[in-house]
Parts: structure tokens; sequence; C-alpha cells
């Protein structure tokens, strides 16, 4: 494919970049987000998961079932804070990035 | 907010889940991101067949209005404009009506969040006017709107068909069907036979090699057997197939396995449409890409397999009914597809990916 071809259209990453992270050992999906953004737009990773197991695929000859899943945070959709915090008193019950961290002796696992 | 059964996604699979559960007295309530029941159903003018013995062949449009009335007669509570955005730690999931977030507290809950469909990338892919194959069925038959004059369409599965003559019958011109493969993936093959007799090209062994256009799509390279065709198009509609919504599972914790015929990764579940998760059912494309048809059987099962937990029904009587669907299942969707289902259901107990959530 066309190195510039635009894989994250939310972000504008290209398949150069996305190729790159490849080339440094990255081999899932948040791999590739974490090095380049890709798919921390507006969609949230909505069109460009596809694509971008599809490279890595190509890349590494990984079976596709060896390509993970990114991790689907909540919100699961954008939502304005206000609306978030809105009569809300139960909010903090929400599982958030904080709950994500488990403590195990002190120390998060 | 309290239910019995909460049932996210209000397209066949979840209407189906509705009926079932609804008419044996459980308090039922449908939440769904439109402002309409009945999903995709509502703008597909094609017949749907086959469909579960209950109903005759029918147009999609007119099975959503079919499934929808049946509700109506039972106290089934709609949540429509309404979106999951996450989960409680007790359990109980988060909506919003975009005013508020609010959780509600379900004894049971049917994940049917169906498909979306997959991009396919190739330079300038992003410009103004190319679409999805599915985004140019509801601009004509929800919206009303031609989504172009002249229209290139990447793909062609069944669905891209059915759209392609869609748009000949609205006066859009269909320049060209681009598929990569060989031969065409509509399985019907009357489907490929009437665009060909219709003078409609299709381009095999072919691919888009760049789209070009100011501001918006004007023309397409084409690269068919190594050779370049240039075909001016104001609309390219791309069908790169569909993959199930996984987001709510993912929150819900439910461990996934890969079953490429179903449409790659899905939650693993049983004969029971049951996921690993205490109290967390699903139905239709969510449970792996079939025809509509299996979708409202899986909708069915699902429904009967709550009633069933719920004791709304006795559990020989709730096992009869699901074999008599999963008989039915059998017949209402292709063979790769179904032993792809077996293979998974087999599968339950080692998921390839579980424990996503803490990683």
């Amino acid at each position: 494919m066309d190195k510039t071809t635009i894989i994250c259209r939310c972000e504008e990453i290209s398949y150069e970049e996305v190729e790159e992270v490849i080339e440094h050992g990255g081999r899932t999906f948040d791999d590739v987000k974490r090095l380049t953004r890709c798919g921390m737009g507006p969609c949230q990773a909505k069109i460009c998961t596809g694509l971008v197991a599809n490279i890595i695929h190509e890349h590494t000859a990984l079976p596709l079932s060896e390509i993970p899943l990114q991790r689907m945070r909540m919100p699961l959709s954008p939502i304005k804070l206000e609306i978030l915090a809105t009569n809300s008193t139960a909010f903090s019950a929400v599982k958030s990035v904080l709950d994500e961290v488990e403590i195990e002796d002190g120390k998060v696992r | 907010m309290e239910t019995d059964v909460l049932i996210i996604g209000g397209g066949p699979a979840g209407l189906a889940a509705a009926i079932e559960t609804a008419t044996r007295g459980l308090d039922v309530t449908i939440v769904d991101e439109s402002s309409s029941l009945g999903g995709q159903l509502c703008q597909q003018t094609q017949l749907i067949r086959p469909l579960p013995s209950v109903y005759q062949p029918m147009r999609g449009f007119e099975l959503a209005k079919v499934l929808t009335e049946q509700i109506n007669d039972f106290t089934v509570g709609t949540l429509l404009n309404h979106r999951v955005i996450g989960l409680y730690a007790d359990g109980s999931v988060g909506l919003s009506d975009e005013e508020k977030v609010f959780p509600v507290k379900a004894k049971k809950i049917v994940v049917a969040t169906g498909a979306a469909e997959q991009a396919v990338a190739f330079p300038k892919w992003t410009l103004p006017g190319i679409i999805t194959i599915g985004a140019a069925q509801t601009l004509v038959n929800r919206d009303f709107v031609m989504p172009g004059k002249e229209a290139v369409i990447v793909g062609s599965s069944d669905f891209a068909l059915d759209v392609a003559s869609q748009l000949l019958e609205v006066g859009v011109e269909v320049k060209g069907i681009v598929e990569k493969n060989p031969a065409a993936a509509a399985r019907e093959k009357e489907k490929t036979d009437a665009l060909i007799g219709r003078g409609i090209p299709f381009y095999f062994n072919s691919f888009i090699k760049e789209a070009r256009g100011n501001g918006q799509v004007e023309e397409i390279d084409i690269e068919v057997n190594g050779e370049i065709l240039t075909v001016s198009a104001d609309v390219v509609c791309i069908d790169g197939g569909r993959s199930p919504i996984l987001d709510s599972f993912y929150q819900l914790g439910c461990s996934f396995g890969y079953q490429k015929e179903l449409g790659g990764w899905i939650p693993q579940y049983n004969r029971q449409f049951k996921t690993d998760r205490e109290n967390v059912f699903l139905a239709g494309n969510a449970a792996g890409i079939s025809q509509q048809g299996a979708l409202l059987l899986t909708g069915m099962i699902a429904g009967i397999s709550i009633c069933e937990d719920l004791q709304t029904i006795r559990s020989g009587e709730a096992e009869e009914i699901r074999d008599a669907l999963w008989e039915e299942l059998k017949l209402s969707e292709y063979k790769d597809v179904w032993e792809g289902r077996t293979k998974h259901i087999e599968k339950f107990s080692s998921p390839v990916l579980k424990d996503q959530f803490i990683s």
C-alpha cells in the first residue's frame, strides 16, 4: 500500500507511521495507539482497528487471532463531562481509568 | 431504574429477544442510540429471506414494523436516543440520555449491539464522497437523498449488490463493481447475473489504486490485472465486510474468541447464548455476522434462555424450544457460518482472550 495512505482518519496517522511502530516491535493495536495516537480521536478507534490489525498481520505474519482487541474504556463513546456529572451521585462508581488499577500488597498489579 | 431484562440494541435480534421475554411476563427495557426501533432493517428495502417459520418473507423495513408491533402489546420500556456509556461497579449499566447519566439495574442483560462496517483504505480514501455501502443505502432509503450521480462500488457481497440495484433504481449510474478476488463474493448468483444483465461492469482481481478530486472525489484509478483504468465518479461505496461491535462486552468483562467465519473477534458464549459473565446474554450480529433470519433466531434463543433462568418457563420446555430454534438456525445460515458457530461454542470453556479489563 502507498505509504502516505491515511489509516486513522481522526488523528491523521499514515500507513508509514503504523509500519514504523511494527518495525520497533509493536504487535498490538494498543502498541500502535500509545506510540502514534492512532485511534484516539473522536471515533475512538471504531474505524481503524481492523485496518491496523491487517497491517500487523501483513508485516509480521501473526494470525489475526493472535492480534488482540484494543482496550475499550468507559465512556464507550465521547460524552460531555457536564452530562457525565449531571445529577450523578454515583458518578465515581462508573468504571474509570483509576478502577483499572488493582493494588496487590501495596503495589500496582 | 430497575428492570428484569435490559436489551442493549433495538435491532432485529434485540427485538426478537424482547418478544420472547415480554410475552412470558418479564419486565423488559430496550435501549437504542437511534430514534427508532428496528436497527438497520429500517432502511432495507430488499426482500429478507429465509426468515424463521413464524414470519413470511418480507422487506427489511416491513419486518422492523412487524417486530415493533409485537412488543407494543406488552410492557416493554423503550429508551430511544439513549446510549450505553459504561458499567457501574455494582453491575448496573450506565446510560446517557444526552442530558445526564443514570444507572439501570437489570436481572439479565442481552447485548445485541450488532455489527460495524469495515473500512478499506487506499490513497485519498478520506475524500468526501467516499462512503460505506451501508451509508449509501441509508442516504437513499431513509433520507431520500441521492449520494451522487456516478457510483463505483468496492466489494461484491450480497448486501453490496442489493444496494447497487437500489442505487440504479433511484437513477444513480453504477460505473462498476471492483472486487479483489477472481469472482463475486455474493452467494446468491442471480444478484450478480442481474447486474451483469443490466450492463454493469464487474472488475475482478482489481482494487482501487488511488482516488483523486478537489474537495471531493472526482475520479478513481482502478488497477485491473496490472493495468490502470481511470473512472470518473462522485461517490465511491466501500463494502469492507462487517465486524461485531464489542465495546459493551468488553466493559462487562466477557471473554473473547476469534472465529473468522463469524466476523473475527466475538464474545465466548454457549448454547444458551449466554456469555461467561453471570446474567449477560447476547444475540444477533454481535454474536457473529450472519443473515437476518439467523439473527432473529439467536435473539429468540437468548430470550428463551433468560425466561428459563428467571423461571417463567419450565426448564424442559425451554430446552425443547431451544433445540427446535437451533435446528432452524442450522437451516437459516450458510454452512461455513454455522460450522464456525459450532466450533466457537465448543471453545466456550477455553477462551483466547479473558480478563481483558485488568491487564
